[in-house]
């Protein structure tokens, strides 16, 4: 079973150097916040999903799918309940509200989705160095890098400490839902203790091989910007303009809509 | 030999909230060039004592030092850990943990990168490491697609890439099946040759011992007896005493009463002709008559598979059409390399997995009919990790989770813990914390946590791994109880000399297939097929068969032997 989440095919994507898409990755979550009107949001959808499908990271979606889909029906609802507006549809709902709620729940599933195209297509050190080298201390870095390689790790532990429980007998799947929280306890147990345990052997292996030794170290791994990564940072750039230029102007509002 | 390396000096230490010393008055030195093996029982301090060298302790654990180690001159308590790292490397047990990277030419970057190498040096060492433990052609690939054995060489040539002159290894093997184990050994033969490596290796394998200049014993923090490894291997009862397994051939060269005793095959060979024995022919084939006899009366099949085939999700066959029966009250061993499908199959019997094509059944009923639930109440599962199932802040809950679910009355739920804590040696541990249990302790409350749901079938998986020889021995002698008092027992180890002495028959599995089937003794006498799996057996066996017999245990041949010297 493989839990790695960066996911080796060598698109165009990941040929870009990793400090042009960190910078992409945080000019998208600006420009995911700038609107509120789904449809001023479809220009940057319509380049994420690009991204995603140029990227493989559709694949990586694909897993947590269970998630997103408990976050756009829950997020569908609420946003709902906390807003209204003046053209009434039915029960509580307004095409405001409904609006606005769609607009929401995009940001968030975009905002997952520009989080997975940058660390599907970035390997943990080309992402690290690239943060470093974009003037983040090296400690920093190599902390953000260590929790992201602890998910795989944690996923395959989870999976057979599943299987250990289900051969004593535990039935995850029947219960009400408070039956069934109470029997996430004996998975949960486990993968804690073993994470910790494996945690501290990482800690005395990675000061055994020099972790902190000298001031400066080397970085084995060097980029160089190519043509090809000034040509999408510009294009980047001009589209988070014309798109700010656009928000301060006060276009992509929703009209009549009451937040409470 | 040259001048010393590594000197510690009436070195006592006390982890931080412990009372008793974890080492105590400890004198040793490691001179240049040599290889030395440290062995002993668990929880003896080994790894403590490892751990020293490089300065993890005093740093990294807390706890008080007093007096101290020196490397190439270097005080450990004056250096830290990371500065330590370029004269002492350390390579640990779990070749998980120890990885940091996507890539394995990274890895091997990341030692240097700390010490500023310049970047072409850098790669130089890349090359010169990734060369020398045979991952070459595996540079651009992340480790998470190693095999264990491969994580583990990637470890070495990481810490390698340091230049140390010291190499210091936690039970590097402990983890890996045999073929992996034998691809590890074969660095550190390489690298024992090597003048200007110093080697500490804490290691369980006697066999691999052979290899040392000198053996540290250690128990209970002290160090009991460092020597010549000829001489220290000689010395079989000593090594029993203190819970490392000693080799078969001298042990049963003593019991045949010599004095001079022989280590390997070879020596035993020319040994056993020059001392003028002979194996009583009549006493061997009554022995195998007999062993036939006792299996021919266990024939009610209770699990059986045909034409079992089973693919993951996605990847390659991991099972081909596997065709086997067990029999009720067996004890039966699987064996293989990792990736061989044992696993696969085993949780084929509980109902964890169900075949692809073909058909498992238990008690004469498809398991796809039975589930996992009610499967799991006669076939009991022990994962290899006991850390991986054991969640209870008392040894009791924990026995007492699985009969709960299957709404015992609390009565019969208690007296079904007394009996399982009975059977494996916890009896009166009830209140305690499991996680405050040895590594030996937490598997045994495991197991009682899966005998607690009285099963017919109780399958172990690897339940000898990471214990030490004592601590197998007991565990092993604990389950053939259970079989003796009725229970059907599937083992799957890579501990060949446990095959030998517990099991009755065995299975050896390659590529998802059953390569070779039969009593443990026809088994072993299959020399060539087991090496095609990458298997080998125990020195003894070896020896045995040179004489042209199949002995699995010194006491066997012991009782069939002639012209012993009284």
């Amino acid at each position: 079973m493989d839990a790695e989440i960066y996911i080796d095919n060598n698109s165009f994507i990941h040929r870009l150097d990793p400090r042009v898409k960190i910078i992409i990755f945080l000019l998208t979550f600006v420009a995911i916040l700038l609107f509120e009107n789904p449809l001023w949001m479809l220009p940057i959808t319509v380049l994420i999903v690009a991204q995603l499908v140029i990227s493989g990271a559709l694949l990586n979606l694909r897993r947590i799918r269970y998630i997103l889909i408990v976050l756009t029906v829950s997020s569908m609802i609420l946003w709902n309940l906390f807003s209204t507006g003046e053209t009434q549809l039915f029960w509580r709902i307004s095409l405001e509200s409904l609006s606005f709620a769609v607009a929401r729940t995009m940001l968030m599933i975009l905002m997952i989705s520009a989080g997975m195209i940058l660390i599907t297509s970035t390997r943990n050190e080309e992402l690290v160095n690239g943060m470093i080298m974009l003037g983040m201390p090296y400690r920093v870095g190599f902390a953000i890098s260590t929790a992201l390689r602890l998910v795989p790790t944690i996923v395959s532990s989870t999976i057979t400490i599943s299987q250990a429980q289900r051969s004593r007998g535990l039935d995850l799947e029947s219960g009400n839902l408070l039956e069934r929280v109470k029997k996430f306890l004996p998975l949960l147990v486990p993968v804690f203790i073993s994470t910790i345990r494996s945690t501290n052997i990482f800690g005395m292996a990675l000061e055994s091989k020099g972790f902190g030794a000298k001031e400066k170290r080397t970085f084995y791994l060097v980029f160089e910007m190519r043509k090809v990564d000034y040509v999408v940072l510009a294009f980047a750039i001009v589209f988070m303009a014309v798109s700010v230029y656009f928000a301060i102007l006060g276009y992509g509002q929703i009209e009549g809509l009451v937040r409470f | 030999m040259s001048e010393p390396v590594v000197t510690i000096r009436d070195l006592n230490y006390r982890y931080r909230g412990q009372k008793g010393f974890a080492l105590e008055g400890i004198n040793l030195t490691l001179m240049r060039g040599e290889f030395m093996m440290l062995m002993g029982p668990s929880e003896a301090g080994k790894s403590t004592l490892a751990a020293t060298i490089n300065g993890l302790i005093p740093h990294f654990h807390m706890g008080k030092l007093s007096c101290g180690v020196e490397v190439m001159g270097r005080d450990t308590k004056e250096f830290s850990v990371a500065q330590m790292a370029e004269i002492v490397g350390m390579v640990f047990q779990d070749f998980e943990a120890q990885l940091f990277s996507t890539n394995v030419e990274l890895e091997v970057a990341f030692g240097p990168e700390n010490f500023a190498v310049p970047r072409e040096e850098i790669k130089a060492r890349i090359d010169e490491n990734l060369n020398y433990v045979g991952l070459d052609a595996f540079r651009n690939r992340p480790p998470s697609t190693l095999s264990g054995g491969q994580k583990q060489k990637l470890a070495i040539a990481s810490v390698l890439a340091l230049k140390p002159q010291v190499l210091v290894m936690d039970e590097p093997t402990t983890d890996l099946d045999p073929i992996s184990k034998m691809g590890v050994f074969e660095i550190t033969h390489r690298l024992c040759k090597r003048e200007d490596l110093t080697l500490l290796i804490v290691e369980h394998e006697t066999e691999e011992a052979l290899f040392a200049d000198r053996i540290a014993l250690i128990k209970e923090g002290h160090l009991i007896k460092v020597g010549q490894t000829r001489e220290i291997l000689s010395d079989v009862d000593l090594l029993e005493s203190l819970g490392v397994m000693p080799l078969g051939i001298p042990k049963f060269f003593k019991a045949a009463g010599l004095t001079e005793l022989p280590l390997t095959p070879d020596e035993g060979v020319e040994t056993f002709a020059s001392s003028g024995f002979k194996i009583n022919e009549a006493g061997y084939q009554r022995m195998l008559a007999a062993e036939k006899a006792a299996l021919t009366q266990k024939n009610s099949p209770l699990i059986e598979c045909k034409g079992l085939s089973y693919t993951y999700v996605g990847e390659v066959e991991a099972l081909k059409n596997v065709d086997l029966e067990i029999h009720r009250g067996e004890m039966v061993a699987i064996i293989g390399q990792n990736g061989s499908g044992k696993t696969t199959l085993a949780k084929h019997f509980n109902g964890l997995l169900t075949p692809t094509r073909g058909e498992v059944l238990v008690n004469g009923k498809p398991t796809r009919e039975q589930g996992i639930f009610k499967l799991g109440q006669s076939v009991g599962y022990v994962f290899q990790n006991p850390d991986h199932q054991i969640f209870s802040e008392k040894v009791f809950d924990e026995v007492a989770f699985s009969p709960r679910l299957r709404n015992f009355s609390e009565e019969e739920v208690k007296q079904r813990v007394t009996e399982a804590l009975e059977a494996v040696d916890l009896a009166g541990q009830e209140e305690e914390d499991p996680f405050t249990l040895t590594k030996s302790g937490r598997q045994r409350v495991a197991v009682a946590a899966v005998l607690a749901s009285n099963p017919d079938v109780l399958i172990l998986d690897e339940p000898t791994t990471g214990l030490d020889y004592s601590e197998q021995r007991s565990m092993m002698n604990m389950v053939r109880r259970l079989n003796e008092n009725g229970s059907t027992i599937i083992f799957i180890t890579h501990h060949m000399w446990v095959v030998a002495e517990y099991a009755k028959r065995a299975f050896v599995m390659k590529d998802g297939d059953i390569i070779l089937k039969g009593t443990t003794r026809e088994v072993f006498s299959q020399g060539d097929v087991l090496r095609d799996a990458f298997l080998r057996p125990p020195h003894f066996v070896e020896f045995s068969y040179r004489l042209g017999y199949t002995f699995l245990t010194p006491e066997e041949m012991i009782a069939c032997l002639e012209g012993v010297h009284s």
